[in-house]
């Protein structure tokens, strides 16, 4: 039997969060788990908050994390992982893209985005533990800003903690791009991977 | 191996899907021949999905100017026979809703379903809604879902259904459903194309006071007949525990959030549990046998107190003293959620929540202000920020020679238009459901004196905007009346309308044009602008605000995102804006304050704009009081 396993991705409209559980999900079914999931995706484009949820196992059935019940949070962008803190227990990893998107309220003076420090400090009592990633500079590292998802989407396979093998996502990966810009995204994903596996040590 | 796609005749086979996409696969499998709908978050998706397959699998694909439109177009095809659906969100069911219980009486030939989407916690919707009272009210049987499996096997076994039993079906789906992944089982694919036969039979056909009371209680029967039967399908189960005194009724999803709150609170000896995918009639044999095996009952459905209040009524008729709880226990407000019910059922079985959900609460309260608001935000370079800049100038510049304290009103409307409500627009004043707008002008017209300057974008003028500008001529109402036309649905997805030259299935289509059709009803100031030459639109606006009588605006502009998309294919470069550092004045704050832009950001004491953001539309440039703001050298 598969246990049960939940994943958070949260990010700001226009991250590639809905890509990312799409493969995730695409390689989860090749690999014959039984996966539940599912998003808001209303006003996203409109650059509001955006997140996913993905959930393996034989007894998973509802469409939500239950609070507390997230074992590996995907902060696309700092305040947004903070907005799903309550999901998260001591048991729980949080990998964090440190790179902020600012709304343009805090421009307006409308409102305040907090410091990493803070971001962090809260986070990191709440959760097990946090991996920090640069994932835009890892992306621009791997030959396109426009991977920073699938480096963290690497970083989360760099846990070693899914029941999905790599080659079956780096399949779903292949298959989701044109075949031009497939290899850039490739990179990304080892590059992620890496960066993960390495602070884990 | 060829890749699985939502048309594989694969049955047997998964597949990872979107819930919507799920229900058009289960119109698939039972060979549904006509679809139709209007656009609607969270239903959007399922006939761009039947859109997308179309032709291939010759299917009749539309979207329709407004729902009660596409209700019809689907319960014509049944008529004569055909399988046929409508897809809408819950309020668009309410558009639908004259045609709707009309088609309760006539029953359905060809398989007929309804897919209502309802949206609680309205994530993308004006309010929350229960379909399953329109339901009720039409005698109308409805399915209820508790997964995306399901949500597919329904929708293709409500067609059987309403063959077998003549009789319209709604599926009721929920955000969670309909946007919620999962892989599925794929079924048998019908490949059964009917040809569509219309036989005269005005007495089943003609609705006349005498026709109407012939046939309700043909309706009725039919209704009777499915309340028997809906005890033994397989969406109604009663699993009954041995050492049970609690049983739970569970609704639709509320199934799925139950199953997991019973096993988070390791009872699942303690608690009989009845699932039930037909709140309406409820599999009553069912409900009885549950009623009379346990001492307390809880209902837990999302939104209003539907099913527990049939129950009540259930225990009452045959006299079973049990306790029945449900909206005491469970929020009439919002999504479900396993926390929600396992709270609930923690109460009723003193068992204790292995999570303690206070320290969350507290923890979420000690985090809130922390976080930064982020809500959805017109996109920079969205023709309608440059509309509203313009409407609002020229508002404020009649309304002041009206007096000191005279105020322009703006009606507005539902579409991306409505995010203007926030500062620093600020450019709509009320907003209630589609048209809405230029009803509402009309009334304030005859009660209030003020500028009164309406907006609505293009596809609602299509959906629901040309009534009440009719009325505006007929009544003379001195209103004005701006149509937002960025050639699309925007704010649900970009489809096409008739203003779009195109349908559904990407068929040329004749293009109306909206300045023609103000123009036919009898507007006699109508004129068209372009919002990005912002001197000449506000000019324009202030002359119809002026005119004494209806008049109508046409500000016309492509959807930046679609405006986008269309550059890319052409690898056309983007040009952004820049702020010359020496020549802005950082006090001054204009370009932020009046626009709101997501692309112009302060930053280290300066405001600068964002060039991975900006789409050179050039609004701030042409309103920056110090000339500050330039367009980038290529
Ligand atoms: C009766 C009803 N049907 C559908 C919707 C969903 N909906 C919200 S806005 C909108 C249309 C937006 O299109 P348009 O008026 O062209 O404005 P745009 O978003 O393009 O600016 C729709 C269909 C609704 N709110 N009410």
């Amino acid at each position: 039997m598969i246990k049960e396993f939940n994943i958070l991705i949260s990010g700001v409209g226009g991250q590639g969060v809905i890509l990312m559980s799409e493969l995730l999900g695409k390689a989860a079914v090749k690999e014959g788990l039984k996966i539940r999931g599912s998003e808001v995706l209303g006003m996203a484009v409109r650059g509001g908050s955006v997140t996913s949820i993905i959930r393996i196992g034989d007894e998973v059935y509802g469409p939500l994390i239950p609070l507390g019940k997230c074992d590996t949070l995907i902060g696309m962008e700092p305040s947004e992982a903070l907005r799903n803190i309550t999901y998260l227990s001591k048991s729980s990893l949080v990998i964090l893209n440190t790179a902020a998107t600012i709304p343009f309220t805090v421009s307006l003076g409308q409102s305040k985005y907090p410091s990493l420090e803070e971001i962090l400090e809260k986070l990191g009592n709440a959760s097990g533990r946090i991996i920090k990633l640069d994932a835009a500079q890892t992306a621009q590292q791997a030959g396109s800003s426009l991977t920073t998802n699938i480096v963290m989407l690497g970083a989360l396979f760099g846990t070693e903690l899914l029941p999905i093998s790599i080659e079956t996502i780096k399949e779903s990966i292949q298959a989701r791009f044109p075949a031009k810009i497939a290899p850039v995204n490739i990179k990304a994903f080892e590059l992620g991977y890496q960066a993960c596996h390495r602070a884990l040590k | 191996m060829k890749e699985l796609t939502i048309s594989s005749d694969a049955p047997g086979e998964r597949l990872f899907v979107l819930g919507n996409e799920a229900i058009a696969r289960g119109a698939i499998e039972a060979g549904v021949q006509v679809a139709a709908a209007y656009p609607g978050t969270p239903s959007s998706e399922i006939l761009e999905t039947l859109a997308g397959v179309a032709k291939e699998l010759d299917i009749y694909v539309e979207w329709s100017t407004n729902e009660k439109v596409a209700f019809e177009v689907a319960l014509a095809a049944s008529i004569c026979g055909v399988r046929a659906m409508a897809c809408m969100k819950h309020v668009g069911v309410n558009v639908a809703h004259d045609a709707l219980i009309m088609a309760s009486y006539l029953g359905a030939k060809g398989g007929l379903v309804l897919l209502s989407a309802d949206d609680p916690w309205a994530w993308s919707s004006q309010n929350e809604q229960d379909s399953r009272y329109i339901a009720e009210q039409g005698y109308i049987p409805i399915l209820e879902p508790s997964s995306v499996q399901e949500a597919k096997d329904m929708m293709a076994h409500a067609f059987e259904l309403s063959e077998e039993f003549k009789h319209l079906f709604i599926v009721r789906s929920v955000t969670r459903i309909g946007h919620a992944r999962s892989d599925i089982v794929l079924g048998e694919m019908s490949r059964e194309r009917r040809r569509g036969y219309f036989k005269k039979d005005p007495s089943w056909l003609v609705y006349t006071p005498v026709q109407a009371r012939k046939n309700k209680p043909l309706m009725l029967e039919r209704f009777e007949k499915i309340g028997k039967a809906v005890n033994t399908l397989p969406y109604n189960q009663l699993r009954l525990a041995d050492r049970a005194k609690l049983g739970v009724i569970a609704c639709g999803l509320s199934y799925s959030y139950t199953l997991e709150a019973v096993k988070w609170l390791g009872i699942e000896d303690q608690v009989s549990i009845l699932k039930i995918g037909t709140p309406h009639p409820l599999p009553k044999e069912l409900v009885v046998k549950l009623l009379n095996s346990v001492g307390e009952i809880l209902v837990v459905e999302e939104l209003e107190p539907f099913v527990e209040l049939h129950v009540k009524a259930i225990a009452g008729e045959a006299n079973i003293p049990v306790k029945i709880h449900g909206k005491d226990l469970v929020p009439v407000i919002g999504e479900l959620s396993t926390r929600k019910v396992t709270e609930a059922i923690a109460r009723l079985t003193d068992s204790k929540p292995p999570v303690d959900f206070a320290e969350l609460d507290k923890l979420e309260q000690e985090t809130a202000p922390l976080l930064p608001w982020r809500p959805p935000a017109l996109c920079p370079g969205c023709p309608h920020r440059a509309s509203f800049y313009a409407i609002k100038l020229a508002a404020k510049k009649v309304a002041r020679e009206h007096g000191k304290d005279v105020e322009p009103i703006y009606p507005g409307d539902i579409g991306c238009y409505d995010l203007a409500y926030n500062p620093p627009l600020e450019a709509v004043d009320i907003q209630i459901c589609m048209g809405g707008s230029f009803g509402i002008a009309n009334g304030l017209a005859h009660v209030v004196e003020a500028p009164i300057i309406a907006h609505l974008g293009d596809s609602t003028f299509f959906h629901a905007g040309i009534p009440p500008l009719i009325d505006a001529v007929y009544n003379k109402a001195n209103i004005t009346m701006v149509i937002l036309d960025n050639s699309a649905t925007a704010m649900t997805g970009f489809q096409p309308h008739p203003g779009t030259g195109y349908t559904a299935t990407g068929d040329e289509t004749i293009q109306l044009k909206i300045e023609d059709i103000a123009r036919a009803c009898g507007v006699k100031f109508v004129e068209v602008i372009d919002p990005f030459d912002l001197k000449k639109a506000t000019e324009t606006i202030e002359k119809a605000i002026r005119f004494d009588g209806p008049a109508v605006i046409v500000s016309r502009k492509l959807c930046t995102v679609i405006e986008l998309r269309e550059k890319r294919e052409r690898k056309e470069k983007v040009i952004p804006y820049y702020i010359d550092q020496d020549k802005c004045n950082i006090k001054c704050d204009a370009c932020i304050e009046l626009l709101g832009c997501p692309a112009i950001l302060k930053q280290d004491g300066k405001t600068i704009i964002d060039s991975s953001l900006c789409t050179g539309c050039g609004i701030c440039a042409q309103i920056c009081p110090y000339k500050a703001i330039i367009e980038e050298k290529e």
